[in-house]
């Protein structure tokens, strides 16, 4: 079946309009958002417009319960409306909780906040400051004076104690360099996956490959690979 | 040992099952509490007596110089344990908001300390707050949808529930054929059962019989 469409480059063109509709888009930025280890850009606008679209259906369903389509159409519409609320919901909640995990590093940077919705914003700020009260209240105010930071291991530790940078390991971060599955969706050409290039891998389209997060980072964010 | 008792504590939460919490340990953790404070005590009067001798504490290395820094480190180690005790914690507890609701059952209430009840609470308002915002729940749908509808069991009884348009009465044992959505908030509860993961379950564990 895939070798005539192949060929058929007016099926293909159609798969891809069809590929582009929002929920694909959710979907898209679902799984991207998965698979990748750090918080990625949220898509306000596109939020928006599939909430718009469920809000579509719902009214549609309403109005075939009042004219008495048949249940079985009916039941088609919900099952696609399930589906796409479950989507967003499980976006959203993929979020929350990369922000549960990594809350205290995200709250520093400016460039992690502004990925964030506003009210992913107001959420990972609340929850900072509710774990920094919680340890504050169970460990910290035990503890002797000087040693009693949250994000300083000592009064008198700097940024290398002991060869080691205290302060930046007690906040949990993300695992950069981790591996990660993707696909490409168009050809990208020879890429240069470290800094020094010695590293470097021809990226054809429609092609998985399994590469550090770290190196293709930019091409996930400007949409070229998606992550799977 | 210094330290051993702080270790031990990761100990306890490292061999426990993922997502799983063992009883707040408070008799270990008073303990090591006292451990860093006589480290302290111990550190200072190092100091003062390096001091004494009119001896530059930045400089001088002697016999108290070390002592003085074993206790520091000491202390910082301890710090670093009992952090990440409280902090694998709070995790598994803000997890319980996704997994269980916003009211714990018991027996979980009872293996948290008074501030880690407080940290849930405050934690799950600030979900909730984020929700309302959104004007959307994402306690349900919890798993991707297969059918709109499935057969459930009731294991508590409910009483005379409003679903939609029409209302039912859940008795304990019953089996009915239902809407997803509208019971979701039930098998949160562990209220009623999804028999679809019912028989998944049993035949998973006739298996192992095997």
């Amino acid at each position: 079946m895939s070798s005539w469409e192949d060929d058929d480059s007016a099926a293909a063109a159609a798969a891809a309009a069809a590929a582009s509709t929002d929920v694909e888009l959710l979907k898209r930025a679902w799984r991207n958002e998965k698979a990748s280890p750090e918080i990625l850009r949220f898509d306000s606008p596109l939020v928006s417009r599939v909430r718009e679209q469920i809000q579509l259906l719902e009214e549609t369903l309403d109005d075939f319960g009042e004219s008495g389509v048949d249940d079985l159409v009916v039941s088609l519409y919900q099952m696609d409306l399930d589906r796409t609320l479950f989507l967003l919901r499980s976006y959203l909640r993929l979020r929350l909780q990369k922000i549960e995990k990594y809350m205290m590093h995200i709250s520093k940077s400016e460039d992690l906040l502004s990925r964030l919705s506003q009210q992913e914003q107001r959420f990972a700020k609340s929850c900072t400051e509710m774990m920094e009260k919680h340890l504050e209240q169970s460990v910290l105010s035990k503890l002797p004076y000087g040693y009693d930071s949250v994000t300083r291991q000592s009064l008198s530790s700097t940024e290398d104690d002991m060869g080691i940078p205290f302060d930046l390991i007690i906040i949990p971060e993300p695992q950069l360099d981790t591996f990660v599955f993707c696909k490409t969706k168009s050809d990208v050409g020879a890429f240069q996956l470290d800094d020094i290039g010695e590293e470097v891998v021809d990226l054809v389209a429609d092609d998985l490959y399994v590469l550090r997060y770290k190196s293709i980072k930019g091409l996930v964010e400007s949409g070229q690979i998606d992550l799977i | 040992m210094y330290g051993r008792r702080a270790s031990q504590l990761l100990k306890e939460v490292d061999s426990c099952e993922a997502g799983q919490l063992v009883p707040f340990n408070s008799d270990v953790f008073d303990q090591v509490i006292r451990e860093c404070n006589e480290h302290n005590t111990q550190f200072q009067s190092l100091i003062r007596k390096m001091v004494e001798q009119n001896l530059d504490i930045e400089t001088t290395r002697n016999d108290d110089h070390y002592g003085a820094a074993v206790h520091h480190l000491s202390l910082l180690r301890n710090k670093r344990c009992l952090m990440a005790y409280m902090y694998n914690r709070a995790e598994v507890i803000q997890s319980f908001r996704w997994k269980i609701g916003p009211v714990l059952p018991h027996e979980i209430q009872e293996k948290l300390h008074f501030s880690e009840k407080e940290y849930f609470k405050n934690h799950s308002a600030a979900i909730k707050s984020y929700m309302s915002e959104m004007d959307i729940d994402l306690t349900v749908d919890m798993v991707p949808p297969k059918d709109p509808y499935i057969q459930v069991r009731v294991l508590e009884d409910i009483g005379e529930v409003s679903l939609g348009d029409h209302s039912i009465s859940l008795t304990k044992n019953s089996l009915h054929f239902l809407r997803r959505t509208d019971t979701e908030q039930f098998i949160s509860q562990f209220w009623i059962s999804d028999m679809e993961l019912v028989r998944k379950h049993n035949q998973a564990d006739s298996k192992q019989e095997w």
